[in-house]
């Protein structure tokens, strides 16, 4: 991390990141993997509620209504899971250390992996599916596709937040 | 322990040689092994040789190097 170079938006998400205030609630692993336990289930429902709006031939107002009422827990659990991790994938790279870089791309290596794997199930299952039903594809295709990217996008956060560990005690035993 | 001695903290020993508070701590609880770059600096700061403060073997306490006790 060279601090000369950081721009004065690279120091306010320094700042932001690294906010100590929230620390409660991710300060031990359980906490935190029930935290993104949370994102993922909000991420699903928005999906479905936003899914069906779209979908539904009537076009009801209230799955969009619900969806934009649960942003708000869904945006506090993504500061929650960014706090836990001090910004390693919304940093930009000059913001982080050599171990900050290094845990990003252990992160990213290991959410790439688990998205592969996404991947061939879901195609694997719509090619199932259009076997057993020739129009499944064509109705399913589209649905599968915004549900892997959304995954595609947040895999990387979720791993990041699981991964994390506990901050080291100040009075700890040490090397140095 | 260094750090505790010369009664720095993390966060000023962090910002003095560019890495994140929490990269101390995990050094110092060895879980992480610095760069060699980040390792002389860390020597630097405290300006001591950097094998005063990082060994491939653990050191020994201090109370053994005060008093001679024998390693076993």
């Amino acid at each position: 991390m060279t601090t000369t170079q950081l721009t004065r938006y690279d120091r306010s998400m320094l700042r932001l990141m690294n906010d100590r205030r929230g620390r409660p609630l991710y300060a031990t692993t359980t906490r935190r993997r029930v935290v993104v336990a949370a994102h993922v289930t909000l991420t699903v429902a928005i999906e479905a509620l936003i899914g069906y709006f779209c979908l539904a031939p009537a076009e009801p107002v209230w799955p969009a209504a619900v969806a934009a009422v649960l942003m708000l827990p869904w945006m506090m659990a993504t500061g929650v899971i960014n706090g836990a991790t001090r910004g390693l994938l919304e940093l930009r790279e000059r913001a982080l250390d050599e171990r900050q870089s290094a845990d990003r791309m252990r992160v990213l290596a290991r959410a790439h992996r688990v998205m592969t794997w996404l991947l061939a199930g879901s195609v694997v299952g719509l090619l199932a599916a259009g076997a057993a039903d020739g129009d499944a594809l064509r109705v399913y295709a589209a649905p599968v596709l915004a549900v892997v990217l959304t995954a595609h996008w947040l895999m990387p956060l979720w791993v990041a937040g699981l991964t994390a560990q506990d901050e080291p005690a100040e009075d700890e035993a040490a090397v140095l | 322990m260094v750090r505790a001695e010369r009664k720095v903290s993390r966060q000023s020993l962090a910002e003095a040689v560019g890495a994140h508070y929490q990269t101390i701590g995990y050094i110092e609880r060895g879980q992480y092994n610095p760069s060699l770059d980040l390792a002389l600096k860390i020597a630097k700061f405290f300006d001591l040789p950097v094998e005063a403060l990082f060994s491939l073997e653990p050191f020994r306490p201090l109370t053994d190097e005060v008093y001679g006790r024998k390693q076993s």
